[in-house]
C-alpha cells in the first residue's frame, strides 16, 4: 500500500465504522411516545436530587403515600388509605394500603416507608431536596406493617404536601439497599403505573407499562396505562424544540417559545397547553439594605414605573397572566383585593419628588445631595430574566434614573452577586404547590432573604402559618396578612405568573397534569383513535 | 549531520520528549487556572448544589461539611491535584458518582461525533482545497475557494438549526441511511466537519501552490506529465505537512464544537456534560474533563508531530 493513501483509508474508514454503529440504535414502535424533556438534570434519583424536570418522568413511576387533587389542592388518598394528625401537629399515622407490590416484586408497607425516609435522612446521602421538605421530622416509627408514624419536633404544616411530591415517592427498599445513593438513579424501581428501564445521562429515559398495577389514585383517569412505552429526550436548546415536533421526532415538549406556540396554537397538527406552575412568579426583590432602595417611597415610585402588562406582552405573548402576588397555588390563591401597584409614571416621579429626588441639572438624571439616582439589577440568565431586566431598566430611566444591569450566567453567580449586596433589584424566584417557601424568602432568617428585610410581623405571620397543619382557613388568613405587608413595604416587584407552554402532537390524547404543574400524568395518555 | 533515514533521528527523539515534558506542564496549568477561575466565575458550589431545596442556614452547613467544602481553597487544591496524581478525579457534588465513570459513559458518543466530524472535514477540507488550487481561474475553483470561506464564517448554532429544518429534505437524498443515522450522526457531524473544512481547504490550497513552484513539479512537467497529475502525484504529498499540523489543532477545535452540536443536536457526550456542570457549579466534573482536554490537546499535536516526520523524510534531518 502507498503511504499516501493511508489518510484517506482512515478517514474512510472512521466515517463508514461510525455510520455501522449508529445504524444499530432501535427503531420506532408505533405505542411509543417520545417526549422532550427540557433540561439534563445531573442526577435523577428524585430523594437525592432536585431538578424539577426529574418528576415528569418519575412522577409516574413512583405512587406517594397522598396525593394532591389538581383543581381543588384537597389531598387524596395514595399509598396510605387513611391518615389522622395529632391535635399538637407532632404526630401524622399512615395507614397504608395493603395490596401494593413494588415493580421488583418486594411488598409495599410500613418498613418501605421507613426505609425511604431514613434514606432521605442519611447525612451521608447528600439530599438536595427532599431532606428539607420533611420539616423537623425525627422519627419514623413502625406501629405495625401497615401502620406507621411520622414524629416531629415542631409542628410543619406543609408535611402532606411534601409527601404528595415524587421527591418523597416510595421507592423498593430492596433497590435502595441494592444500589445505594450512587447507582439507584439508574435502577429506580417504584410502585407506579409505569416501570423505570433505562437511564442515560444526556441521552434518554425510557418507561414501560405496568401491567399490574391496581392501586391508582382518584385523580388518575385510567386504572392502568394504555400507552406501551414512553422515551424522554433531552431538547435544551429551546429553539429546537418546536423543529422537533414538525419533523415528528418528538411527541410532546414543554417550555416551548411563545413566538413558537402562536404557531402551534392555530396548527391542526398539534395542541398547546399552557400549564400553570404554582409557587412564585417571575419577580425582583428591592435591597432593603442600600441607598435609594432602603426608602419605601422609592421602592413603590420603583413598582409605579414599570408597565408590567406591557412588558409581560412584549416576552411573553398572550401566554402569562401579570401576577399580582407573591404567591399563587389553586388551594392558596393570594390574589389580594387590591392589587400591586399599576403603570403611573406620574404617581412614580411625584413620590421620588416627596423622597427628595429630583431632577436639578439638564441631563434629566435626578439626585439628592449631589449624588445621582443609580441603580443596578441582578438579573438571572434563565427563564427570560435578562429581557425582562432589560424593559425594567427601560422604565426607570424613563423617571429619571441610572440603571446598570449585571446577568448572572447560573445559580452561583447569582448567589455570589447577593452576597455582594451591591444591588438595588435581585431576581429569584421557586416553584411549589405549599406557600411555606415563602418562609426563605421572608423571614429575618430565611436563607433567600434576598430584600434584607427583616420584619417581627412578617417572621411572627410566616412561622405562625408554617405550624398550623389543621387549619388551613386560619393558614390563608395568615398569608392574606402577609401578602398586604409585602405589598406596603413594596419588597418585591412582582412580574408574571408562570406558564408552562406544553405542545403534544394531535395522534395523543388524554394530557394533563399533577397539582405541581410540571408533572404529566402518563396513566391517562392515550393513543387518538 | 548523518541519520538514517528508515529510523527517526535523535532530532525527532528530542522534539517529541520536548513535546511531552511541555503536554504535562500545559496540562498541569490548564487543570490549576480551571480550579481557580471555575471557584471565581461560579460562585458557592453549596449555592448551586441547594439551588432548589429551601434548606436553613444550619442545613447549608451541615451538607458544605459533608461535601469537604468547608476546608481552606489551597487545602481543596493540594488534595485534587494529589488525586489527580493517582488517577482519582474525584466524584460528582450532585450523585456521588466518581468522576472518571460520569466522563467515560459519554466519552464514546462524543469520540463517535467528532472523528466522524474530521472525517468529513478531512473530505470536504482536501477536496475544496485541491480544486481551488487545480482550477484556480476557473469559476468551479471561485466557487471552492469562496465555500471554504463561508465555511470558516458559520458557527455550526447557525448550521445546525438550518440543517434540522432541512433534515426531512436531506433524509430523503439518503433514505437507505434512516432517521436515526441520519439525524444523530451524519448531520451532526457533517456539519461539525463542515466548520472546520474552511481552514484545511485554504491550507491545502496554499501548501498545494506553494509545492508546484518545487523544480521536482518543474522535472515532472518536463517529462511531459500534465497538469492534474502533477499536482494530486507529486505535490499532494510533500504539501501535507502544514494540513497534518492543522488538523491536530482542528482536532482540539472539534473537540470543543462539540459543545454546541451536541446541545443543537440533543445528543449525549462531553460537551453537554462540560456546560452543565459548569452552569450547575458540579467542580469535579468541569476540572475532570478540562484534564482530560489538556491531556488530548496534547497528545494529538504529539502525534502531529510523529505523523508529520512519516509523511515528509525531509524533517527528520532537521533538527
Amino acid at each position: 500500500m502507498k503511504l499516501h493513501q493511508i489518510p484517506l483509508l482512515i478517514i474512510l474508514s472512521v466515517i463508514l465504522v461510525s455510520i455501522a454503529t449508529a445504524c444499530s440504535i432501535g427503531d420506532e414502535k408505533t405505542s411509543t411516545v417520545v417526549y422532550g424533556l427540557t433540561l439534563s438534570p445531573s442526577g435523577i434519583d428524585p430523594h437525592l436530587n432536585a431538578s424539577s424536570e426529574l418528576g415528569i418522568p418519575l412522577a409516574s413511576v413512583y405512587d406517594t403515600l397522598v396525593f394532591r387533587d389538581p383543581e381543588t389542592g384537597v389531598f387524596v388518598p395514595g399509598l396510605s388509605e387513611n391518615w389522622s394528625i395529632s391535635p399538637d401537629g407532632l404526630k401524622y399515622t399512615f395507614y397504608l394500603r395493603r395490596d401494593v407490590t413494588f415493580h421488583d416484586g418486594t411488598p409495599f408497607n410500613a418498613h418501605a416507608v421507613k426505609a425511604n425516609l431514613d434514606y432521605v435522612m442519611n447525612p451521608d446521602h447528600h439530599s438536595q431536596k427532599a431532606l428539607f421538605m420533611l420539616g423537623s421530622l425525627q422519627e419514623v416509627e413502625i406501629i405495625d406493617d401497615f401502620t406507621v408514624a411520622l414524629h416531629l419536633v415542631e409542628p410543619f404544616a406543609p408535611l402532606l404536601d411534601s409527601l404528595s411530591d415524587v421527591y418523597l415517592g416510595m421507592a423498593s427498599p430492596t433497590a435502595l439497599e441494592t444500589w445505594g445513593p450512587t447507582e439507584y438513579q439508574f435502577h429506580q424501581v417504584g410502585t407506579g403505573p409505569y416501570r423505570f428501564d433505562e437511564y442515560i445521562p444526556n441521552d434518554k429515559i425510557t418507561l414501560s407499562r405496568n401491567p399490574d398495577y391496581a392501586w391508582a389514585p382518584s385523580i388518575y383517569r385510567n386504572s392502568t396505562a394504555k400507552i406501551e412505552t414512553i422515551v424522554f429526550h433531552f431538547y435544551e436548546d429551546p429553539s429546537t424544540r418546536a423543529i422537533a415536533l414538525e419533523s415528528g421526532e418528538v411527541d410532546i415538549v414543554g417550555e416551548i417559545l411563545p413566538h413558537d406556540a402562536n404557531r402551534f396554537a392555530v396548527s391542526s397538527d398539534f395542541n398547546l397547553y399552557p400549564i400553570p406552575i404554582p409557587g412564585q412568579p417571575m419577580q425582583f426583590f428591592f435591597n432593603t439594605h442600600r441607598e435609594p432602595t432602603d426608602d419605601v417611597r422609592v421602592r413603590l415610585a420603583l413598582m409605579y414605573a414599570v408597565n408590567r402588562p406591557q412588558a409581560v406582552k412584549t416576552i411573553f405573548d398572550v401566554y402569562s397572566p401579570v401576577a399580582q402576588s407573591p404567591f399563587l397555588a389553586s388551594s392558596f390563591d393570594l390574589e389580594p383585593q387590591e392589587s400591586f401597584p399599576a403603570y403611573d409614571p406620574d404617581t412614580a416621579a411625584a413620590l421620588l419628588d416627596e423622597s427628595g429626588w429630583k431632577i436639578t441639572g439638564h441631563d434629566n438624571i435626578r439626585s439628592l445631595n449631589g449624588v445621582p439616582l443609580e441603580l443596578h439589577i441582578v438579573a438571572p440568565s434563565w427563564g427570560s430574566n435578562p429581557e425582562m431586566a432589560q424593559l425594567i431598566q427601560a422604565d426607570w430611566e424613563a423617571i429619571g434614573a441610572h440603571v446598570t444591569l449585571e446577568i448572572a450566567p447560573g445559580f452561583g453567580p447569582l448567589k455570589e452577586a447577593q452576597t455582594n449586596g451591591e444591588y438595588h433589584a435581585i431576581g429569584i424566584n421557586f416553584f411549589g404547590t405549599d406557600p411555606d417557601l415563602l418562609r426563605s424568602f421572608y423571614t429575618s432568617t430565611g436563607l433567600y432573604n434576598w430584600s434584607g428585610f427583616e420584619d417581627p410581623e412578617l417572621d411572627q405571620l410566616l412561622n405562625r402559618a408554617s405550624q398550623i397543619p389543621l387549619d388551613l382557613e386560619s393558614r390563608l388568613t395568615l398569608y392574606e396578612e402577609f401578602s398586604s405587608r409585602v405589598r406596603e413595604e413594596a419588597l418585591v416587584l412582582p412580574i408574571r405568573n408562570y406558564v408552562n407552554l406544553v405542545v403534544v402532537s394531535n395522534r395523543i390524547e388524554g394530557l394533563h397534569f399533577s397539582a405541581q404543574g410540571w408533572y404529566p400524568i402518563l396513566i391517562d395518555l392515550q393513543m387518538a383513535p | 549531520m548523518v541519520s538514517n533515514s528508515d529510523r527517526p533521528s535523535n532530532g525527532a527523539l528530542a522534539t517529541v520528549s520536548r513535546r511531552v515534558i511541555e503536554g504535562v506542564l500545559t496540562a498541569w496549568a490548564a487543570v490549576s487556572l480551571t480550579f481557580f477561575a471555575l471557584r471565581l466565575i461560579a460562585g458557592d458550589p453549596v449555592a448551586s448544589l441547594l439551588s432548589q431545596g429551601l434548606a436553613s442556614p444550619d442545613q447549608v452547613e451541615n451538607l458544605r461539611r459533608s461535601l469537604g467544602l468547608d476546608a481552606p481553597l489551597l487545602i481543596q487544591y493540594l488534595k485534587f491535584l494529589s488525586g489527580l496524581f493517582r488517577g482519582d478525579l474525584g466524584t460528582s457534588l450532585y450523585t456521588s458518582r466518581p468522576v472518571g465513570t460520569v466522563i467515560a459513559e459519554q466519552l464514546p458518543a462524543t469520540a463517535q461525533l467528532a472523528l466522524t466530524g474530521l472525517g468529513f472535514a478531512l473530505l470536504i477540507g482536501l477536496t475544496l482545497g485541491v480544486i481551488s488550487a487545480w482550477k484556480e481561474e476557473t469559476s468551479l475553483g471561485q466557487f471552492a475557494a469562496s465555500t471554504a470561506g463561508l465555511a470558516t464564517a458559520l458557527p455550526v448554532a447557525f448550521t445546525g438549526i438550518l440543517g434540522l429544518i432541512l433534515y426531512r429534505q436531506i433524509l430523503g437524498v439518503m433514505p437507505i441511511l434512516g432517521h436515526d443515522v441520519v439525524r444523530r450522526l451524519i448531520l451532526p457531524a457533517s456539519l461539525l466537519g463542515f466548520a472546520s473544512a474552511g481552514a484545511i481547504a485554504r491550507v491545502v490550497q496554499a501548501s498545494l501552490k506553494e509545492t508546484m513552484k518545487g523544480p521536482y513539479i518543474l522535472a515532472a512537467r518536463a517529462r511531459g506529465i500534465g497538469h492534474g497529475f502533477r499536482l494530486l502525484w507529486h505535490a499532494l504529498r510533500p504539501a501535507l505537512p502544514p494540513v497534518v499540523s492543522l488538523t491536530a489543532l482542528e482536532a482540539a477545535f472539534l473537540f470543543a464544537g462539540t459543545v454546541v452540536t451536541e446541545t443543537v443536536f440533543s445528543r449525549p457526550g462531553l460537551g453537554r456534560l462540560l456546560v452543565t456542570s459548569i452552569l450547575q457549579g458540579d467542580y469535579p466534573i468541569a476540572q475532570g474533563l478540562v484534564a482530560l482536554a489538556a491531556m488530548f490537546y496534547t497528545t494529538s499535536h504529539m502525534l502531529a508531530d510523529i505523523l508529520a516526520f512519516t509523511i515528509d523524510p525531509r524533517l527528520r534531518r532537521v533538527t
